[in-house]
């Protein structure tokens, strides 16, 4: 359970540490939160020459928000920052109701949504929600910056778009839609330190009767090596009202487009099931929510 | 390649010698000495290794030490007051019998401070949330529950300081 030699290095500027990525290569890896990276490391998955610390960098810690425009997350803010950050909470609930579930409270203190979405578990709690809220990833290199949705992002299990020499710097989130909610969900075989068998987010907007859904994103974690926007649900749902029926359609459909494994957690039929479960019940929560009615 | 790093333990700094891979459960039990500081699984399962890191509850066996500098930090010794009294989730945790094998305490105690330091009246569902990253093989946790709730009534009605 010891760590291999490394050479450390603690940037203190965004420059220096895209600096430090460009020249070190695929021979460093980012130090984060290291609640994935060092346990990798202890069990000899991953043997970095180099780690680049990114946690001393001001501006990847931080949370910002502009009215009407969105709000940006720095790549090192922590978890716990993400769940009690008010704005989070208040904007993108579905994003603080994903980081509340993320581990214990040590994880959620050390652990960052960059590395959430770096580490690409299939599993991740924070994916779901950020590809529901449409939120884009920043990629920098010594070369320049680019953006992605989270979705394209994550190319497979631990498997990412970054190349040698990039960091993730920050993810932005459009401001939400007037009449909008989001909703997370997840199942998972107990509480405590649980990593989910199957996890989705929502965002639903209402017209402006508050009744006829205007436009959706739904996304599954944990039935695909990648979070999965669920293809048919927008086409079923959208210029109509929900009702039991219609959302018995959106749960078949989310099914049908699952691809779930059966592994240690639970396995594929039980997932597919669950995904039903959830779509309704995230779906139904959203919709109380954005109407402004008591939620069910 | 060790280098000389300063690290602020319980108000005091040390000057340690480090690797880069040194993690800070060791260097904090074998280069300081201080062993109240748990190991358990060595994977950020268990909580026994948990010290608080400017407040925050963090898992010291996936911590590099180096990593550390310039941060408070406190363990378990650092709740003991100079004359020896115990800080009062210390002394309600031997009040309900919130002990038994022990090992699991030192993290329970320092998750439960970064709990009361933020909220010192919690509901019992947030008392378990608070330590659901601190696993316990003996009490089944009642007692753990209970004292928590206790030493936040106790603080909170500035009984003790």
């Amino acid at each position: 359970m010891y760590l291999n030699d490394f050479e450390y290095f603690a940037p203190q500027t965004s420059a220096e540490a895209l600096s430090l990525a460009a020249r070190l290569g695929s021979k460093a890896k980012i130090l984060a939160g290291g609640t994935d990276l060092l346990i990798m490391m202890k069990e000899k998955i991953l043997k970095p020459e180099c780690l680049i610390n990114i946690n001393d960098i001001q501006e990847f810690k931080t949370i910002s928000y502009v009215p009407g425009q969105g709000a940006v997350i720095g790549a090192a803010v922590k978890i716990s920052a993400l769940e009690h950050d008010s704005l989070i909470k208040d904007k993108y609930f579905a994003l603080h109701q994903a980081a509340g579930e993320l581990g214990s409270a040590q994880v959620r203190a050390m652990a960052t949504v960059g590395g959430n979405s770096c580490h690409a578990s299939p599993a991740a709690e924070t994916p779901p929600p950020l590809a529901a809220l449409g939120a884009r990833v920043v990629i920098c290199s010594s070369a320049g910056e680019k953006e992605m949705p989270v979705e394209k992002f994550i190319l497979g299990n631990r498997k990412t778009a970054l190349g040698e020499g990039e960091l993730l710097t920050k993810f932005i989130l459009p401001e939400p839609a007037p009449r909008s909610a989001s909703r997370y969900a997840y199942i998972g075989l107990r509480d405590a330190m649980e990593i989910d068998a199957v996890n989705m987010a929502v965002n639903l907007v209402l017209e402006e009767d508050c009744r006829t859904v205007k436009n959706l994103k739904l996304v599954m974690g944990s039935v695909s090596p990648v979070p999965l926007v669920a293809e048919k649900i927008p086409g079923i749902l959208i210029g109509k009202e929900l009702t039991d029926e219609l959302l018995a359609q959106a749960a078949q459909a989310a099914c049908d487009e699952a691809k779930p494994i059966s592994d240690i957690r639970a396995s594929a039929e039980y997932r597919r099931e669950m995904v039903a479960v959830l779509t309704r019940r995230v779906l139904k929560q959203a919709f109380h929510a954005a109407a402004g009615l008591k939620e069910a | 390649m060790k280098q000389l790093i300063e690290l602020e333990i319980n108000g005091r700094i040390y000057e340690i010698p480090v690797s880069p891979k040194d993690l800070l459960v060791d260097v904090v039990r074998k280069k300081v000495g201080l062993t109240g500081t748990k190991k358990g699984c060595g994977q950020g399962d268990c909580g026994a290794c948990t010290v608080l890191l400017d407040g925050e509850p963090v898992l010291s066996c996936i911590t590099l030490a180096i990593a550390c500098q310039g941060k408070k930090i406190t363990t378990i010794e650092g709740l003991v007051a100079e004359d020896g009294t115990l800080h009062p989730i210390q002394q309600s945790f031997v009040e309900h019998g919130a002990v038994q094998c022990g090992f699991c305490t030192p993290g329970m105690i320092l998750s439960s401070k970064a709990l009361l330091d933020k909220n010192q009246q919690p509901t019992e569902l947030e008392i378990k949330r608070g330590i659901a990253g601190n696993i316990c093989r003996c009490t089944g946790y009642k007692r753990i529950v209970e004292a928590i709730k206790a030493a936040g009534d106790t603080l909170a009605s500035g009984e003790v300081k």
